[in-house]
C-alpha cells in the first residue's frame, strides 16, 4: 500500500549514508553505496510478496536488537576511554569526532577480521598463490569455524526449548560428546572414513546420554531439568578433568590435563586444502543437522509431539501423547546435537581435548536458540553472527587495540534487546511480530 | 447526555472490530451492550477506557468531545471500568486495594492517610449497599465480593460512568441477583451504567435500553418491554436461533459405558469420587448435574485415562478401559474437555494441527515417521467446512479464534471419527448463543446416530435441555437419576444441594 | 510495513558506514596510540633502528591474571623500552581453538618473535614453530625435550625458591604448623609444594624442631604426592575455596598458608586479613610474582612470595631473537641465574630475625652450589 514512501525513505537513507562515507573515508565510499543499493533493492523485492513481508517482519526485532547493541557497545567504548574525559573539556567536538572515528575503526576492523578484505581476496585470487589465497580467505574461514559448534549446540537447545524442556546443560553435553569422540579418535583402530564416522557417532551418543539423564529424571521423578542440567554441567567438567589426568586420555608420562592427539583417520577433513584455512567438514555437518532438525520438528510425527508438548503439555496429554517419553526423547536429541558440537570441535578443530575446549558454547547456545526464535534457520543465522563476532575479535584487537571483551558485551546486549522486545518497540516506535513461539496474541477476531 | 460515542471505528489487521459504532447513556440509566464474542464489545470498551485510540469517531462527555491518550485521562473524565478479570493484589486488604494508585496523603512527606481512606470506603459501601469489610484481605474474599471491591475502586475515584464487562460470568445465580440490586441502587443515585453481556435473560432483567452489536456494527437499540429473548437472539446472531434444542425421543440401545463402584482420589490424595455407579446406553444422553467441586473433574479424568482409578471398574462395551488416553480413544471414545485452551487445544498450533492433535500418528496423516502436512491440510479444510469453523485459514493460530470456533475445532476433531461414546465436560462454557445452539445440535445428532453420550455440566439449563436422563452428583456420588420428564428444576436443584 | 523498511534501511546504513570506515582503517595505519595496559597498540620509539616486532599470545586465563600473562606482557614492554623490540602486539585467547588462529594472525601481521604462555599451548607452539622456521618463538612455563631450533622454552625451578620459603615459614611460624594447597595436581603446581616441604624439613633437621606441613605430602620414588587441591572446574579463580581452605588451616593451628592456585589465593589472603582483624597472627606466602605489589590491600598478610621472574626471561628471549638467535635451548630459571627467588619481606621484615635471615642466605648458597638438593628432602 505504500511502495513509494519505502523507496523514497530508503533512497534518502542511502544518500545520508553515502554522504557520511564520502566525508570520512573517501576511497571506500563506492562499496558503501553499492551495498546500500543492494539492501534497498532486497527490501523492496521482499516487501512485494506476502512471504517476504512476513520474513521482514520477523527480522525486524533481531536486526534492531543487533543495531542497538552495536550502538550501545560504541557508546561504552567511547566512555571507557579515559582520554575522552580529559580531552572532552578542551575540545568537545574534536574529541567526539575522534572517538566516533575510533568506534568506526573498531567495527570496521571487526568486519574485516570476520569476513576478510575484498581487495586482498581479489588480489590473492588473481595471483593464484595458494599461500596468499589462504591468508586472504582466513578471516571468513575462521568465522565459519567458530560458527560450526555454535550452530550444533544452538540447535540442541532450540529443540529442547520447542519441546518445553529448558535444557541449559548443552555445555556439559558438549564436553561429554567431545570426550567420547576423542576417546574413539585415540583408541579405536579403524581405517579412514569409518574411524571419523564412529567418532562422530560416539560424540552424539555421549551428548545424548548426558541429555537422557536429566530427561529420565524429569519424566520419572519430576526433578526440574534446570537444576539437573546445571549439576550435570559441573559433573561433566569433573569427569572430563579426571579422565584427562588419567591414562584413559592422557599421554604416557604426561603431567597436564591435555589428551593425546587423535589419529589422523579420525580427523574431520578440511573443506579447502589451502594454508591457514581451518574450516572443516563440521560446517557441512552442522548445516545438514539444521536441515535435519527442521525436518524432525516440522515434518515428522515425533516433531509434532515435541512441539505440542512444548506449547501445551496438558493438551498433549489429553490428546494421548506420552509426556514422559516426549521429554526424554527431546532431551536425547538435544543432548545429541550438543554432543555433536563437541565432537566436531575436537575432531575438526583442535584434534585433542583439554578443559578449555569450550569458551562457553553451551551458554551461547541458549542465547542463540532465543535469538533464532527456536527455528533451525534462525539458529544458523544467529550462530553466524556470533561466530563472526568471535572470529573477528582478534583482528579488531590487533588492528585497533580494542579489547575483544567488548564483543562479549555486545553479544550480551543483543540477547538483552531480543529478550526485551518492548524496549526495542519503545525506542524505535515499531510494531513487532513475535519471534518466540508462545507469545500471546490479540484476543479478538471476528466470529 | 452524560456520554455519547459517535461513529467509533477501529481497524485491526484483517478485522474491522468497530464499524461506525454509536451509543449513548445518560445519568441514572442502565445501558446493556449485547453481542456475541467477537462482536466488538470489548474493543469498544478499551477505546472508552483509553487503552486504544479509535481510527475515526469521537467520544463526547457532557457534550464536550474528548480524546483519551491513556486510562488515567479516562478515569479523570469519570469513567470507571470493572473488568471480567479482576485487577486486584491478593495479599492487599480492601482499603489498600481500593486506594492503590490514588492514595490520599497528608503532610509534607506524603504519608498515606489510611483512616480517611477507610472512612470513605465505609461510607461508599453503606450508601450503595455494597457490604464490603474494608479490612478484609482480598485473597480471603469470594469472587462476588471481589467484584464489589472493583466497583468500590471505581466509585472511590469519583466515577459516575461505570462500565461492567460480563460481570455475571464469574458469579453464581445468587451472587448475580445481589449484583443487580447494587447496580440498580447505583443507577438510582445518578450513575450512568454500561452493562456488557451476551446473556439474554440478564440484559432483559437489568437494562433500561439494550444496544445490540454484531460484527462490529450496531444492529439496533431496543427497550426490554418491547422485545423478547428470541428477537434479541436473532438480532445478535443475524438469523433465527433455536433457543431450545428440538429433538426426538431417545432410541435407547444396549449399554455402552458401565461405571461400577468407581473410586478416585484427587491430587492431594483425598477420595473425591466414591462408589460411583452409572450406565450410559447407546442413543441416549445422560447429563450429570452438580455444583462445581463435587468430584466431576476427577470423575471425567478417570473415565478418559488422565487420572488413575483407585478402585472399581469402568468398561466400554463390556471391556475394561485401558489406563491411557490414547488407548481409551482407540475404543471409540470422544472427549470434550472442560477447559478448551488448557486441555483441549494447543495455542500456538494452527487450526489444522489442532484438528489432528489426537490422530496425527495415524494414516493418512502419518506413515510411521513422516508427518504428512498435505493430508492434514485437506482433512482440516474439509472439517472447517463441515463444522462451520469461522477462521481466516486452516493455518491460523487456534488461539486467535473466538471461543465458539475453538470449541468447534474440538468437536470437529472428536466427532470427525467413528465414535460410540462421547464424554463432554462443560461443552458450552463461556460460549455465545449461536455457538451453544450449534454444539448442542451436534451432540443431539450424535445421539440420534446411536452414540452414547455423557455430559457433565454445572449449568442447570444445559443439563435440563439435553439430558434424556439427568444424574446428579453430590460429594463424589450420584445421588439420584431422573428421566427427562421428571427432571424439573426444583427436583434437580434439591439433589444438587445434597437433599435426597 | 513502511516504518519497518525504513528502519531496516537505517540499520543497513549504519552497518555500511562502519564497513566503509573499516575498509579505510585497514589500509591506513593506526595513528592514535591508546593508553591502557590491557592491549598494546603500535608504539614506535623515537630513534630509528631496524624494526623488530615482538608479539604475545595469552592463554585462556587472559590478561589481568597478575601472573603468567601479565608478566609475559611486562617482558614485552621491557624489551620495547630497552630497544630490543620496536613494536609489540598481543592477542588474548578464549578457547583452545584460538591458539592456532592467534599465532597465525600474528605471523600474518609480521611478528618476528612470538611468545606463548602455558602448557596448554605447548603442542601448538611446536607445530607453528615448525611451520614458521624463520620466526623465533618462546613459551612460558613449558620446555621441549629435545629443544626445538627456533623455540626458547622458559621453565622455572620453583622448588628451589619454594625450599627457601619453607625454611622461612618454619622459622617464622609460632604454632609450628604451615598449610598449603594447590590449584591442580600438576607438576608446575606441586613443585612449589615439594620445595615448601623440603624447606621445612631442612629447618627441622638444622634446628631440631618439629614444624609440620598441612595439605601436601610429596610422592616418593616417582609416585604422585597427596594433598589439598581446589575444585577442578575452577582451580585458578575460586576465591571461596581459597577463603574456606585457609580458615580450615587456621582452625587446625597453622599460622602461615601457601596457596599455589592463581587467583584462588586471593581468597586465602582475604581470610588471613580477616583473622588478623580478630587478633590472630597469621600470614600467607604469594606465588609467581611479588604479590605484595600485585595484590594491593594485602600488604599486612604477605610474608614473601615465591617469584618466577617471567618478565626478565621473556625479555631475554626477545633480546636473543633481536640479536639474530632463534632459540634451540630451554631456559631454566634458578636461584643461581636469578630466574626464581623470594620476594622482599616488605612490611613484615621484623618477623625475620637476623639468625633466620643468615640461615636463609646459607641455604640459598648451598642450593646454588649443589650441596643441598630439594629432591633429597622430599621424604
Amino acid at each position: 500500500m505504500s511502495r513509494l514512501p519505502i523507496g523514497v525513505a530508503s533512497i534518502i537513507w542511502s544518500l545520508v549514508a553515502f554522504g557520511f562515507a564520502v566525508q570520512f573515508f573517501l576511497e571506500k565510499a563506492y562499496i558503501a553505496l553499492g551495498v546500500e543499493i543492494l539492501i534497498v533493492i532486497a527490501i523492496a523485492v521482499l516487501s512485494r510478496s506476502a512471504g517476504g513481508r512476513t520474513f521482514l517482519n520477523r527480522m525486524k526485532l533481531p536486526v534492531l536488537a543487533i543495531v542497538s547493541a552495536f550502538i550501545v557497545g560504541g557508546i561504552v567504548l567511547i566512555l571507557s576511554d579515559l582520554e575522552f574525559y580529559t580531552k572532552f573539556g578542551l575540545d568537545p567536538i574534536g574529541t567526539l569526532a575522534s572517538s566516533l572515528g575510533r568506534v568506526a575503526e573498531a567495527y570496521g576492523a571487526l568486519i574485516v577480521g570476520a569476513l576478510g578484505d575484498p581487495g586482498k581476496i581479489s588480489t590473492a585470487l588473481a595471483s593464484g598463490n595458494a599461500n596468499k589465497i589462504g591468508i586472504a580467505l582466513r578471516p571468513i574461514s575462521e568465522t565459519f569455524l567458530a560458527t560450526t559448534p555454535l550452530i550444533l549446540a544452538g540447535l540442541g537447545v532450540a529443540v529442547a526449548f520447542r519441546s518445553g524442556v529448558f535444557n541449559i546443560g548443552a555445555e556439559g553435553q558438549l564436553k561429554i560428546g567431545a570426550m567420547f569422540a576423542v576417546w574413539v579418535g585415540i583408541w579405536v583402530p579403524l581405517p579412514g572414513p569409518f574411524h571419523v564416522l564412529l567418532a562422530l557417532a560416539a560424540g552424539i551418543l555421549g551428548g545424548a546420554l548426558w541429555g537422557f539423564i536429566p530427561g529420565i529424571l524429569k519424566a520419572r521423578t519430576g526433578a526440574h531439568e534446570v537444576i539437573t542440567t546445571i549439576m550435570l554441567n559441573a559433573i561433566a567438567q569433573q569427569v572430563m578433568l579426571a579422565l584427562l589426568l588419567s591414562p584413559v586420555l592422557q599421554p604416557p608420562g604426561g603431567t597436564t590435563p591435555i589428551s593425546m592427539p587423535i589419529e589422523a583417520s579420525a580427523q574431520l577433513p578440511l573443506l579447502l586444502d589451502l594454508p591457514k584455512l581451518r574450516v572443516h567438514l563440521g560446517l557441512v555437518i552442522a548445516l545438514l543437522a539444521a536441515a535435519w532438525t527442521s525436518w524432525l520438528m516440522f515434518r515428522t510425527t515425533k516433531g509434532f509431539e515435541f512441539r505440542a508438548a512444548g506449547l501445551n503439555p496438558r493438551a498433549a496429554g489429553y490428546a494421548g501423547m506420552h509426556a514422559g517419553r516426549t521429554i526424554v526423547l527431546a532431551m536425547v536429541v538435544s543432548g545429541g546435537l550438543a554432543g555433536l558440537a563437541g565432537a566436531s570441535e575436537v575432531l575438526g578443530t583442535t584434534h585433542y581435548l583439554s578443559p578449555t575446549i569450550s569458551p562457553g558454547y553451551g551458554w551461547d547456545a541458549i542465547s542463540l536458540a532465543l535469538l533464532g526464535g527456536t527455528r533451525p534457520g534462525g539458529v544458523v543465522v544467529a550462530a553466524l553472527l556470533f561466530g563472526a563476532l568471535r572470529a573477528g575479535g582478534p583482528g579488531m584487537a590487533l588492528a585497533t587495540g580494542v579489547p575483544i571483551d567488548l564483543l562479549a558485551f555486545i553479544s550480551a546486549l543483543v540477547i538483552m534487546f531480543v529478550a526485551a522486545p518492548r524496549l526495542v518497540r519503545e525506542i524505535y516506535r515499531v510494531k513487532l511480530t513475535a519471534t518466540a513461539p508462545s507469545t500471546p496474541r490479540p484476543q479478538e477476531t471476528p466470529t | 447526555m452524560r456520554l455519547r460515542l459517535n461513529g467509533i471505528t477501529k481497524q485491526f489487521p484483517g478485522v474491522l472490530a468497530n464499524d461506525h459504532v454509536s451509543i449513548e447513556v445518560d445519568r441514572g440509566e442502565i445501558l446493556a451492550l449485547l453481542g456475541e464474542n467477537g462482536a466488538g464489545k470489548t474493543t469498544l470498551m478499551n477505546i472508552l477506557s483509553g487503552l486504544y485510540r479509535p481510527d475515526a469517531g469521537e467520544i463526547v462527555v457532557d457534550d464536550t468531545p474528548r480524546s483519551f491518550r491513556d486510562p488515567a485521562e479516562a478515569i479523570a473524565a469519570g469513567i470507571g471500568m470493572v473488568h471480567q478479570h479482576f485487577m486486584l493484589v491478593p495479599i492487599f486488604d480492601v482499603t489498600d486495594s481500593v486506594t492503590l494508585g490514588s492514595e490520599v496523603t497528608r503532610g509534607p512527606l506524603g504519608v498515606i492517610d489510611r483512616p480517611a481512606a477507610r472512612a470513605r470506603i465505609v461510607e461508599l459501601s453503606e450508601t450503595y449497599g455494597l457490604d464490603v469489610d474494608p479490612d478484609a484481605m482480598i485473597e480471603d474474599l469470594p469472587v462476588g465480593v471481589r467484584q464489589r471491591v472493583e466497583i468500590l475502586k471505581a466509585l472511590y475515584r469519583h466515577s459516575d460512568i461505570l462500565v461492567l464487562d460480563e460481570p455475571s460470568a464469574v458469579l453464581t445465580p445468587q451472587e448475580t441477583d445481589e449484583l443487580f440490586v447494587i447496580i440498580r441502587s447505583l443507577a438510582k443515585a445518578g450513575t450512568a451504567i454500561i452493562f456488557i453481556s451476551h446473556k439474554l435473560n440478564e440484559v432483559l432483567e437489568i437494562a433500561d435500553r439494550i444496544t445490540v452489536l454484531r460484527l462490529g456494527k450496531v444492529v439496533g437499540t431496543v427497550i426490554p418491554a418491547e422485545t423478547t429473548q428470541a428477537a434479541l437472539a436473532e438480532m445478535m446472531v443475524g438469523r433465527q436461533v433455536q433457543l431450545t434444542v428440538e429433538r426426538k425421543d431417545a432410541a435407547r440401545g444396549p449399554v455402552v459405558l458401565t461405571v461400577d463402584k468407581l473410586q478416585v482420589r484427587d491430587d492431594r490424595g483425598e477420595i473425591t469420587v466414591k462408589h460411583l455407579d452409572l450406565e450410559v446406553h447407546a442413543g441416549e444422553i445422560v447429563a450429570v448435574a452438580g455444583v462445581q467441586g463435587n468430584g466431576q473433574t476427577e470423575f471425567v479424568e478417570a473415565l478418559t485415562g488422565l487420572r488413575a482409578i483407585d478402585a472399581g471398574t469402568v468398561s466400554v462395551d463390556g471391556k475394561a478401559i485401558p489406563g491411557d488416553p490414547r488407548g481409551i480413544a482407540d475404543l471409540g471414545v470422544a472427549h470434550i474437555p472442560e477447559d478448551r485452551l488448557r486441555d483441549g487445544l494447543v495455542r500456538g498450533f494452527t487450526v489444522a494441527e489442532n484438528y489432528v492433535l489426537d490422530a496425527y500418528h495415524r494414516e493418512p496423516y502419518s506413515s510411521g515417521i513422516r508427518f504428512h502436512r498435505d493430508a492434514v491440510a485437506s482433512a482440516a479444510t474439509k472439517a472447517v467446512a463441515d463444522f462451520d469453523i469461522r477462521t481466516p485459514s486452516i493455518s491460523t493460530d487456534v488461539g486467535s479464534l473466538s471461543g465458539g470456533n475453538q470449541q468447534k475445532v474440538i468437536v470437529a476433531r472428536e466427532f470427525g471419527r467413528e465414535v460410540k461414546l462421547v464424554i463432554a465436560s462443560q461443552p458450552t462454557r463461556g460460549l455465545d448463543v449461536g455457538s451453544i445452539e450449534y454444539i448442542h445440535r451436534r451432540i443431539v445428532e450424535q445421539r440420534d446416530a446411536g452414540v452414547a453420550i455423557l455430559i457433565v455440566s454445572t449449568e442447570l439449563d444445559e443439563v435440563l435441555a439435553l439430558g434424556d436422563r439427568v444424574a446428579v452428583m453430590y460429594d463424589g456420588e450420584i445421588v439420584g437419576i431422573l428421566p427427562a420428564a421428571e427432571a424439573t428444576r426444583e427436583k434437580v436443584g434439591l439433589l444438587m444441594g445434597g437433599v435426597r | 510495513m513502511r516504518s519497518s523498511s525504513r528502519l531496516l534501511a537505517l540499520g543497513a546504513s549504519a552497518a555500511i558506514i562502519f564497513a566503509a570506515c573499516g575498509g579505510g582503517a585497514s589500509t591506513a595505519p593506526t595513528t592514535a596510540p591508546t593508553e591502557g595496559a590491557s592491549t598494546a597498540p603500535t608504539e614506535t620509539p623515537v630513534e630509528s633502528m631496524a624494526p623488530f616486532k615482538a608479539c604475545l599470545v595469552t592463554d585462556t586465563g587472559g590478561l589481568g591474571d597478575k601472573g603468567f600473562n601479565d608478566n609475559a606482557l611486562k617482558g614485552l614492554k621491557d624489551a620495547l623500552a630497552a630497544g630490543y623490540a620496536t613494536e609489540i602486539k598481543n592477542l588474548e585467547s578464549k578457547k583452545d581453538a584460538d591458539y592456532a588462529s592467534n599465532i597465525d594472525l600474528l605471523v600474518t601481521d609480521g611478528c618476528q618473535q612470538i611468545t606463548t604462555v602455558g602448557f596448554n599451548m605447548g603442542d601448538i607452539t611446536a607445530t607453528k614453530a615448525g611451520e614458521n622456521t624463520d620466526i623465533a618463538f618462546s613459551i612460558v612455563d613449558y620446555a621441549y625435550d629435545p629443544a626445538i631450533a627456533n623455540v626458547t622454552g622458559i621453565v622455572f625451578a620453583t622448588e628451589q625458591a619454594g625450599m627457601l620459603a619453607g625454611y622461612l615459614a618454619a622459622g617464622v611460624s609460632a604454632t609450628g604448623k604451615i598449610g598449603t594447597y594447590g590449584g591442580l595436581p600438576i607438576p608446575p603446581v606441586t613443585d612449589f609444594m615439594d620445595g615448601l616441604y623440603a624447606g621445612i624439613k631442612y629447618y627441622n633437621q638444622e634446628k631440631g624442631t618439629n614444624v609440620s606441613l598441612l595439605g601436601w605430602t610429596p610422592g616418593v620414588g616417582g609416585a604422585a604426592g597427596t594433598g589439598v587441591f581446589a575444585p577442578a572446574d575452577n582451580p585458578w579463580g575460586n576465591t571461596d575455596f581459597g577463603n574456606n581452605q585457609a580458615k580450615a588451616f587456621f582452625q587446625e593451628g597453622a599460622d602461615i598458608v601457601l596457596p599455589v592456585a592463581g587467583g584462588t589465593g586471593i581468597g586465602t589472603f582475604t581470610a588471613a586479613k580477616q583473622a588478623q582483624g580478630e587478633g590472630k597472627k597469621v600470614y600467607a606466602i604469594g606465588v609467581d610474582t611479588d604479590q605484595y605489589l600485585t595484590a594491593p590491600g594485602f600488604e599486612s598478610v604477605i610474608l614473601t612470595s615465591i617469584q618466577k621472574i617471567i618478565d626478565k626471561a621473556v625479555a631475554d628471549a626477545i633480546k636473543l631473537a633481536h640479536d639474530g638467535g632463534l632459540g634451540g635451548t630451554n631456559y631454566v630459571g634458578t636461584l643461581e641465574n636469578g630466574g626464581v627467588g623470594l620476594a622482599p619481606f616488605h612490611d613484615l621484615s621484623n618477623l625475620v630475625s637476623a639468625d633466620l635471615s643468615s640461615g636463609l642466605d646459607a641455604l640459598k648458597a648451598k642450593i646454588i652450589d649443589g650441596s643441598v638438593k630439594v629432591a633429597d628432602y622430599k621424604s
